[in-house]
């Protein structure tokens, strides 16, 4: 018997182990599909290209006019007061002569300004303590008299009894907006948090020690993204509402601040001799909730996972 | 269920107590007492001490402080020896003052140099004073007349002078009728139990702040009414209201054979209490009467035109601002000559109230269509419907008697709360269009400064809320047999 190569019997195949763990899935990318599904919507885009609009107008606007409503130099001029809304003037001008277009943006930047910021404190603030309260028995108790208690009084009521108590700035509206609406959030957040906590992936990985905190963080959180965006996307709208509401009847942000809801309470008697005093800041109120309220609305449809099946 | 039932009326309780007493302390020690005067057309006329002594007094009784001026100073430390005190005897003065300085007061001087003490009252003596004022029992020792000492005190029936029901009656109370029936809600009336918010300045000063929501308003009504003596007249007096009086003059001698002639009055208009209690009730059926049938044709119609056509509608009326819808419904109603404000054609014309109804109805509908739509489509995925269309019954019938049944009943859950969005929605629309309910009132009370009246409507709307909020969760145990509200859930 010749001698057998030991080359010929065996052939050593280095495979590459990894390749086993592939399973041939379409690519999947959660963000990906988030943002696919959101432009899927030309709706939607067009309301967000509006509302860029609007807040970058909000944003750049008042730093090149520099409108401030205390700055009146016009006041003892009549032939520039009223002036219906031309070339020159785009919104006309006011009852103390200033420009309205200035006027409506600096007072539209003051409404995000309040409504992003109480949305921030409540959604930061409302997550947080909803996580520790699904998950904490004492704090369960502590913090369900305390919603039951803000949850029956009409948050209307709070905000404005609050701000006619701490005064009119900017500040104080957005406290008195959020300190009790981040209860709600909170609330919300314990009962779904209530729902996906003993699901078996949950109890699994309890079993196999991990932290409660990277529960949270890395099984739970991920879960209620579209959850959190639904909440952001009312509460942006119903804060503009109430900021406009506050300052119209008169509770919420004093002179010396430009307001959309002051500019409609202070015109609303000139509604018929001259109506676009009256009529824009309307107009441009309804044009920041619903344009906003719409993106929300179908960026949190978008980030649930649920809708991403082709 | 009746513990838990005490114990949800109880938690209510401690939830009123809780807010009422947080916004008391708020309003009396954030708010700047000067502010108080900003709108009094009495403090404007006057300066220096007299100035001085009138707000001090004013905020005395608004209960901020209590203030003691010289002379009851003097005659709170020396009784009857006070007079050398009062005319400035310095060493009798220094011992009252150092009196009242060491029992918490604080002794400052008048631009003329006349002391008085002023203890500014803490947090926790506003929150007991206003709950030791607040329930007033009224009883037959409560009217000491220094002029009519040895009055017979006693509890007796008599008869109702409006419709001739048996009615309770008193003497030596400060109310006569105690108890009466007549037609109108709530039907059985008392004078027995009255709370107590104190009085409302500087609108319509010096009036208890109950007194100005509750009664009428415009100009009195007289009516034909026979009074104790037999005299029938013409009169606006409303008799069941009638409080001992101290000075009797010959008019009520006329008519009444008794001291109680201290009576309020008829008048043309509804009360502010009763206005917006009308505006919300008429909006909340037509919002319900709207509100559901398109909730249910729209699951019905999931994903056709109507489904998509409603959708938007809720989508529109969540995002836009309430205030800019209600100006646009408002200058919608001056096209089919509406009146743009309530005052214009008053109470007694029908158009006053179109508009104001009929965006409260409107502004309720989004949530009531989107909730009942959402909970119809669950249902109509669940074990039940899928049987009961295999046992042949018509996608009608499983509408109607089976998915609707069980939809309804978180709806009906939140019909009385429903009465919580009525009153925040009022606050607006009642705002908008100058109707002079209760929604007004609040936002009036603060740009006045009237703090009493605040506090009175804070109250007032913190306890139908949870009240509200009580009677939905036992109703749903009504509609619903098979809902517990005491059975242990979850971990």
């Amino acid at each position: 018997m010749s001698e057998l190569n030991k080359d010929d019997l065996f052939t050593i195949d280095l495979s590459d182990d990894s390749e086993s763990e592939h399973i041939a899935a379409p690519q999947y990318s959660y963000w990906r599909s988030v943002f696919r599904k959101f432009f899927s919507s030309k709706l939607a885009i067009f309301m967000m290209i509006l509302s860029g609009i609007v807040i970058l107008l909000a944003i750049f606007q008042p730093m090149i006019s520099g409108y401030d409503p205390n700055v009146t130099p016009n006041i003892n001029r009549p032939e520039m007061k009223y002036i219906r809304p031309n070339a020159t003037y785009w919104f006309g001008t006011d009852d103390v002569g200033n420009s309205l277009f200035d006027a409506v943006w600096k007072g539209t930047a003051t409404s995000l300004f309040v409504s992003f910021m109480a949305t921030a404190i409540t959604t930061v603030l409302g997550v947080a303590v909803g996580m520790w309260w699904g998950f904490s028995k004492r704090v369960d108790t502590v913090m369900i008299e305390v919603y039951n208690i803000v949850s029956n009084i009409p948050a209307t009521l709070i905000a404005m009894i609050l701000v006619y108590a701490i005064g009119g700035g900017v500040w104080q509206i957005i406290f008195a907006l959020s300190v009790t609406s981040w209860v709600s959030t909170a609330y919300f957040i314990r009962v779904q948090v209530m729902i996906i906590r003993d699901r078996e992936y949950n109890l699994a990985s309890r079993c196999l020690g991990t932290p409660t905190w990277k529960i949270i963080t890395h099984n739970i959180l991920p879960y209620l993204i579209s959850v959190i965006m639904t909440s952001v996307s009312r509460d942006v709208p119903s804060f503009i509402s109430y900021e406009v509401f506050l300052s119209f009847i008169g509770v919420g942000l004093g002179q010396q601040y430009a307001s959309l809801g002051r500019m409609i309470q202070q015109y609303s008697p000139y509604m018929t001799s001259t109506p676009y005093l009256f009529w824009i800041p309307v107009a441009i109120s309804a044009l920041i909730s619903v344009s906003l309220y719409i993106v929300g609305q179908t960026l949190a449809d978008a980030s649930d996972p649920r809708t991403h099946m082709i | 269920m009746r513990n838990y039932i005490l114990k949800r009326i109880l938690k209510s309780f401690v939830s009123i107590f809780a807010v009422v007493s947080i916004i008391i302390v708020m309003i009396y020690t954030m708010i700047p007492s000067e502010k108080v005067f900003d709108n009094d057309a009495g403090a404007k006329k006057m300066k220096g001490d007299q100035l001085t002594t009138y707000k001090l007094k004013k905020l005395e009784e608004l209960g901020y402080h209590d203030y003691v001026s010289k002379i009851d100073m003097c005659t709170a430390t020396f009784g009857d020896g006070a007079q050398s005190c009062i005319d400035g005897d310095e060493a009798k003065l220094k011992e009252a003052s150092d009196a009242y300085a060491a029992s918490g007061y604080e002794i400052l001087t008048l631009k003329s140099g006349e002391p008085y003490a002023l203890h500014t009252y803490k947090w926790y003596e506003l929150i007991a004073r206003f709950y030791k004022r607040l329930l007033v029992i009224d009883n037959k020792n409560a009217i000491q007349d220094p002029e009519d000492p040895d009055m017979e005190r006693k509890y007796y029936w008599g008869k109702n002078p409006e419709n001739g029901s048996p009615a309770l009656l008193c003497q030596g109370c400060t109310y006569k009728y105690q108890m009466w029936f007549d037609g109108s809600f709530p039907f059985i009336h008392q004078n027995k139990f009255k709370l107590d918010f104190g009085t409302s300045f500087p609108t319509n000063s010096g009036i208890p702040t109950m007194q100005v929501i509750t009664d009428g308003q415009g100009s009195t009504k007289k009516i034909n009414q026979t009074f104790d003596t037999g005299l029938n007249e013409e009169s606006a007096l409303i008799q069941t209201s009638c409080q001992y009086k101290v000075q009797v003059d010959h008019l009520d001698a006329k008519r009444f054979t008794d001291k109680y002639a201290n009576c309020r009055s008829y008048h043309e208009s509804p009360s502010m209490v009763n206005t917006s209690y009308i505006l919300g009730l008429i909006a909340l059926v037509i919002a319900y009467v709207m509100g559901l049938p398109l909730g249910m044709a729209m699951a019905a119609h999931k994903d056709k035109l109507l489904d998509k056509i409603g959708i938007a509608y809720i989508n529109l009326l969540i995002a836009v601002p309430s205030l800019a819808f209600i100006f646009f419904m408002r200058s919608i109603g001056t096209l089919f000559n509406l009146p743009d404000k309530f005052p214009q054609l008053g109470f007694n014309d029908i158009r006053s109230y179109i508009m104001p109804v009929l965006i409260l109805a409107l502004l309720q509908t989004p949530s009531l269509m989107m909730w009942l739509r959402r909970y119809m489509i669950d249902q109509s995925n669940a074990d039940y419907v899928k049987f009961a269309r295999a046992k042949g019954l018509s996608q009608n019938e499983i509408f109607r008697k089976h998915i609707l049944r069980n939809a309804i009943i978180p709806i009906v859950n939140g019909i009385p709360a429903s009465i919580i969005l009525c009153i925040s929605g009022a606050l607006i629309t009642e705002s908008a269009f100058a109707v002079p309910g209760m929604g007004k009132m609040l936002p009036d009370a603060i740009k006045q400064t009237n703090n009493n009246m605040v506090i009175t409507l804070v109250f007032i709307f913190t306890s139908l809320s949870i009240l509200s909020v009580l009677i939905g969760d036992l109703l749903m145990t009504v509609v619903d047999p098979r809902i517990s509200l005491t059975a242990k859930g979850g971990e």
